[in-house]
């Protein structure tokens, strides 16, 4: 592409050569043998004079027609790269002078709107709906204000339509509104005025509005806000009022047990000086524990729905827990065996809410096993597999994982109960079905928020059993659980 | 007369021991009654109370060595009685509760009592913990927060440690054991006393317990668990805690 500069000086030139060029061109077709040399001499040298006058002229012409353009370029150039200090060249009130004027409005409006943009994405970013409604309105009136260029605003809430709207009265200062909107909802309008000289054209009515959109969102997001914090409130207080019932409740059930229970204590001490203590006491004391056990278990779901166990982990040793959670439960006539291969290693997780987890197992199993064998074996596994491994292997490798599996031999547990056995209130399509149906829910949690895990092991029937054992000698189990927890070798150091 | 050795305390007159003297505080008299006369079976000097305002009342009087209270009781209920009693004097408190350690309040209790035993109790266990605390009368701590190192600061008294600045809480037991320590700073603890210390209530405690606890303890309070300066095994003995300066 030539440059408009050249452009412009190739035309004079040429207007100004091409009149000598067609009288050279004559004289040569009408003059050609009694030609006067001086003729020809006159007129090259006429036609050197006007080129040099013509580009001479041209370069004058061109450069007083492309310098204010070049001017504004650079201008222009200098407002795209975001030097906005410098003004537009004045220029004079021709063509020239309106297209540099127009381009600098518009280099104006640009600016202006560069800095209301700016100014709204600014205070949109600034909304937090946690500091509430009244702040946001202050926010947002002062951000108008200021992206805006207004002399006053305000934030007016309620139906938009009850909002008077003000007469636009030349002199006066510019009347300017948007309405406030949570999507179709209507909150109010900000309203306020411009100065009387102000520009206000549709970009600005529509960047107000946008801004408008935003305010009413934010509006709504701390309303919810706000109510939402209030709702936790009231869920806090009713949270800690239910604690203070079951707490009361648990008292209220728990006192009465424990005088039952201290009672047989010191009525089986007396008979016990005299010889073997009636049965009969041994079996108030162990349902009076029962009974307590199911209150605690009430109460450890209701931690659970308000996620706080707090387990302390202590270390203990498995089978010494699980032994005594079975004479816990006087199940006699239950034959039971208990097979420690924990080689001495230690569980590590609260006693207190692992022993509600054994004591469920056990429970269970004498409730749903038919009186039939209960084995429960303690193994030490590693971390990584489920392979069985001598303790002096694993001590290696630091801590490991021991496995309470508990199994009984009787009907089992149908395929459709296996799913939903750990949920709450499960029992009811089990045989026998009694207690509270939360046993195992219950104790899932636990062992879940002490690290381990309890779950149902696949079916072994008969010989097809996985894991050699006395249970499996006597016919396989038919329900079978485990709980794994982590586990602390037994070393010195 | 013949006490069994868990209830004989140093004190006694003539610099002889003595049988502990326990206050024991629960509205449900029945109750009361019944746990008093164990207790009185088993050696110990009782005196009982139905409310908060009476055992106020008693320690008036004389000052038992441990006292036993109910958490739940009208008039006054059990932790606003602790806190009553520990602002006259420092006694060893034990809660009886029907509340466990997953319950909220099990925080209060744990400011204001060295124990606390879930009702129904069993007797055997409610005596293991009453003759724990006992058996730590006689230790004297340095000092309500004992420095041992310049990362390393114990707190026992709510159950804390500094270390390097940063808050640890530590465990019932592992506070136990470090009471049983610090008491005896710079001198080696045997096994079976931290064992007795830690664990008096449970079954089938031995040396393992302790040693897995104190390597876990390592990990917590130690800078370096591998290299511990406070914490000292002194093998096939016992324990040891350290100040940087010992």
């Amino acid at each position: 592409m030539i440059p408009f500069r050249i452009r412009i000086m190739a035309a004079v030139l040429i207007a100004a050569l091409a009149p000598l060029a067609a009288v050279g061109v004559l004289l040569v077709f009408t003059r050609q043998a009694d030609s006067d040399a001086s003729i020809f001499r006159i007129l090259l040298a006429a036609f050197v004079i006007a080129a040099l006058l013509g580009l001479g002229i041209a370069i004058i012409v061109a450069g007083s027609l492309t310098a204010p353009l070049r001017a504004l370029a650079v201008a222009m150039d200098r407002i795209v790269a975001g030097d906005t200090s410098t003004p537009l060249p004045a220029l004079a009130d021709d063509e020239l002078g309106r297209l540099a004027e127009r381009q600098g409005q518009l280099a104006g409006d640009l600016l202006r709107r560069n800095r209301q943009v700016a100014r709204v994405v600014d205070a949109v970013g600034t909304y937090s709906p946690r500091e509430g409604a009244d702040r946001l309105v202050d926010l947002a009136i002062a951000d108008a204000r200021l992206a805006f260029g207004l002399i006053d605003a305000r934030i007016v809430l309620g139906d938009p339509s009850d909002i008077p709207a003000e007469e636009r009265v030349p002199g006066d200062p510019l009347p300017i509104r948007a309405d406030l909107r949570a999507g179709a909802e209507p909150l109010g309008a900000i309203v306020g005025h411009a100065s009387a000289t102000a520009r206000w054209d549709r970009a600005d009515q529509d960047l107000l509005e946008l801004f408008a959109a935003v305010v009413g969102v934010g509006l709504r997001n701390a309303e919810l806000f706000a109510r939402v914090a209030d709702q936790n409130v009231r869920l806090q207080e009713l949270d800690a009022a239910k604690d203070d019932f079951l707490r009361g409740v648990s008292h209220n059930l728990q006192t009465p047990l424990a005088r039952i229970r201290a009672n047989a204590d010191q009525l089986a001490g007396e008979q016990a000086e005299g010889g073997e203590p009636d049965r009969r006491l041994a079996i108030i004391a162990e349902q009076s524990d029962r009974l307590s056990r199911m209150v605690r278990q009430l109460l450890t779901v209701s931690r659970l729905d308000s996620g706080v166990l707090r387990p302390v982990a202590e270390v203990f040793a498995l089978g010494p827990r699980v032994r005594r959670a079975w004479e816990a439960l006087g199940a006699t006539g239950v034959p039971f065996t208990l097979d420690d291969r924990s080689g001495g290693w230690l569980a590590y997780a609260d006693p207190d809410q692992i022993d509600q987890v054994i004591w469920a197992l056990l429970d269970n199993a004498v409730k749903y096993g038919g009186g039939t064998p209960i084995t429960v074996t303690v193994e030490l596994v590693r971390r990584e597999g489920d392979t069985t491994v001598s303790g002096a292997e694993n001590r290696a490798a630091g801590g490991g994982t021991l496995r309470v599996r508990v199994a009984d031999a009787g009907p089992g547990i149908a395929d459709a109960d296996r799913e939903r056995l750990f949920e709450r209130y499960a029992r009811g399509a089990l045989p026998g079905a009694e207690g509270t149906g939360l046993g195992l829910y219950v104790s899932r949690e636990l062992a879940r928020a002490n690290g381990g895990d309890l779950v149902l092991a696949p079916t072994e029937r008969g010989a097809g059993g996985q894991r050699a054992g006395s249970a499996a000698e006597s016919g396989g189990p038919s329900a079978a659980f485990t709980l794994t927890l982590s586990a602390e070798s037994p070393t010195e150091g | 007369m013949g006490y069994p050795p868990s209830v004989l305390i140093p004190g006694g007159p003539g610099g002889h021991e003595r049988p502990a003297r326990l206050l024991l505080v629960d509205d449900d008299a029945n109750l009361l009654v019944v746990l008093a006369e164990q207790l009185r079976a088993d050696g110990y000097d009782v005196a009982t109370a139905r409310d908060g305002i009476e055992a106020l009342r008693r320690l008036e009087n004389a000052w038992p060595d441990l006292v036993l209270v109910d958490m739940m009781m009208p008039r006054l209920d059990g932790i606003s009685l602790a806190r009553e009693i520990k602002a006259r004097a420092d006694l060893p408190i034990i809660v009886l509760t029907a509340i466990d350690a997953a319950d909220s309040k099990a925080e209060l209790l744990d400011e204001v009592a060295e124990d606390y035993v879930t009702k129904p109790y069993h007797y055997p266990e409610l005596r293991a913990r009453i003759n724990r605390v006992l058996r730590r009368l006689g230790d004297r701590l340095p000092g309500q927060r004992i420095v041992l190192g310049p990362g390393l600061a114990l707190e026992l008294g709510r159950r804390a440690a500094t270390v390097n600045g940063a808050d640890v809480s530590l465990t019932p037991t592992e506070s136990r054991l470090l009471y049983a320590l610090a008491a005896n700073l710079g001198t080696t603890v045997s096994t079976e006393t931290l064992v007795a210390r830690g664990w008096a209530d449970t079954d089938g405690a031995d040396p393992s317990y302790v040693w897995v606890t104190m390597r876990r303890l390592r990990q917590k309070i130690e800078p370096d668990a591998n290299r511990p300066r406070h914490l000292i095994t002194v093998r096939g003995v016992g324990y040891r805690l350290e100040t940087d300066a010992t």
